[in-house]
């Protein structure tokens, strides 16, 4: 596919051919950081100092290659289909062959920095166990009935770096195995044909 | 078994034969372990035609003494002969012994469920469910392509159930088929013991 880059977009990215590859190349630093961890008006002024332009020619430039970055690696975009997209720009070779190698380079740590911003549900993160066996209670003495407690640990929501919700529960030894065989049966159903052919052929 | 004074009282009133015969004995046990297994709190539960003759605050002394022996008995796991030398301690009388043990008997059983399930302990797990889908695309990124599942855990706390929801992949819920496999091994090994 291709992507279709809007009139402003194409203007931000007009400044990028009047500068020096190396510049280009800051740029594209700028960008990944500014992905990272945000940016600061003070790399933009810097820049803009060095290259004596104004500091929104500068910023517009740098938003407008880190969005072309973001949409290229949203839509996985091959190395023809992003040449082609940035054909329309009207770029010499050398300045779309360096687009190219920033794309190529980052894309990846993109997808994966732009897979953690929907915000998700829990997801699955260790259950810790422990079989006990209750001996008494206040109101009766002389019991024998196993017990296994654990722990479910899950991240929370969006960013799976955070802190884990622990939740404490406790199961006897039937519902434990109920739970085992309902699991496999979940387990056997990426394994069906109907599973496979979905798999295979949704890409 | 250890028993306050007041119950001790109360119990040495029941074995007394000009009270209590045997049939208003017998109503008396009979009531005593119903009132503890009906649900609902019955102000009428002494409302029984053999007993209406007995005065009706030693019918209620009596009564307590009798609750609170059985459920002393059944927390304690009494067996026949120290109930039965309990009994005899409180001056019953042999066939008082029987007719008591014989309606114990048959209530046993549920009165120690009752009793063990009083009390608090973590959620019980009652029942899990799960989802397998295919995740394609979200706003923020397209072409995914990832297959994951949704897994519901419903538990249960002091009559309060809960829903649990989270996702997994398809390692993480091998590991945690895993997990549960291991507690499984362990629960086996340890009723072989």
């Amino acid at each position: 596919m291709l992507l279709v880059l809007s009139e402003e977009h194409k203007e931000h990215l007009a400044f990028l051919p009047k500068v020096d590859t190396k510049v280009v190349g800051e740029f594209g630093r700028i960008t990944m950081e500014f992905l990272r961890r945000g940016t600061s008006p003070k790399i933009y002024e810097g820049a803009a100092k060095k290259l004596c332009v104004p500091v929104e020619i500068v910023q517009h430039g740098v938003e407008g290659l880190m969005f072309l970055m973001l949409e290229s690696s949203k839509h996985m975009l091959s190395e023809v289909d992003f040449l082609d997209s940035v054909l329309v720009l009207g770029f010499d070779e050398e300045l779309n062959q360096i687009l190219l190698q920033l794309y190529l380079q980052h894309h990846n740590q993109i997808r994966s920095i732009l897979s953690h911003l929907p915000s998700s549900l829990p997801a699955y993160h260790n259950l810790e166990w422990r079989l006990d066996i209750q001996l008494a209670s206040r109101l009766c003495r002389q019991q024998v009935i196993p017990m296994l407690t654990m722990r479910l640990l899950l991240t929370r929501g969006c960013d799976s770096h955070s802190d884990y919700s622990s939740r404490v529960l406790q199961a006897d030894p039937s519902t434990l195995l109920y739970l085992i065989s309902t699991l496999e049966a979940a387990l056997a159903a990426i394994k069906t044909s109907h599973g496979r052919r979905i798999l295979r052929n949704i890409k | 078994m250890e028993l306050s004074e007041s119950v001790q009282r109360g119990l040495q009133a029941l074995a007394d034969a000009s009270s209590f015969d045997q049939s208003s004995f017998q109503a008396l046990i009979d009531v005593s372990h119903r009132s503890l297994l009906s649900s609902h709190g019955d102000p009428a539960v002494l409302d029984h035609p053999e007993l209406k003759q007995i005065d009706q605050i030693l019918l209620k002394q009596v009564h307590t003494a009798a609750t609170t022996f059985i459920l002393e008995a059944v927390k304690q796991n009494a067996d026949k002969s120290t109930i039965s030398s309990s009994l005899e301690e409180l001056t019953f009388s042999a066939e008082k012994i029987e007719i008591f043990y014989s309606i114990y008997q048959k209530h046993k059983k549920e009165l120690e469920h009752l009793l063990a399930s009083i009390g608090r302990r973590p959620a019980q797990i009652n029942d899990i469910s799960w989802r397998l889908q295919y995740h394609m695309k979200n706003g923020q990124v397209d072409k995914v392509n990832e297959p994951f599942y949704s897994i519901s855990l419903n538990s249960e706390k002091d009559g309060c159930s809960e829903d649990m929801n989270f996702t997994c992949t398809m390692e993480q819920l091998q590991d945690l088929v895993g997990k549960l496999k291991d507690a499984a091994k362990s629960v086996e090994k340890a009723s072989q013991m």
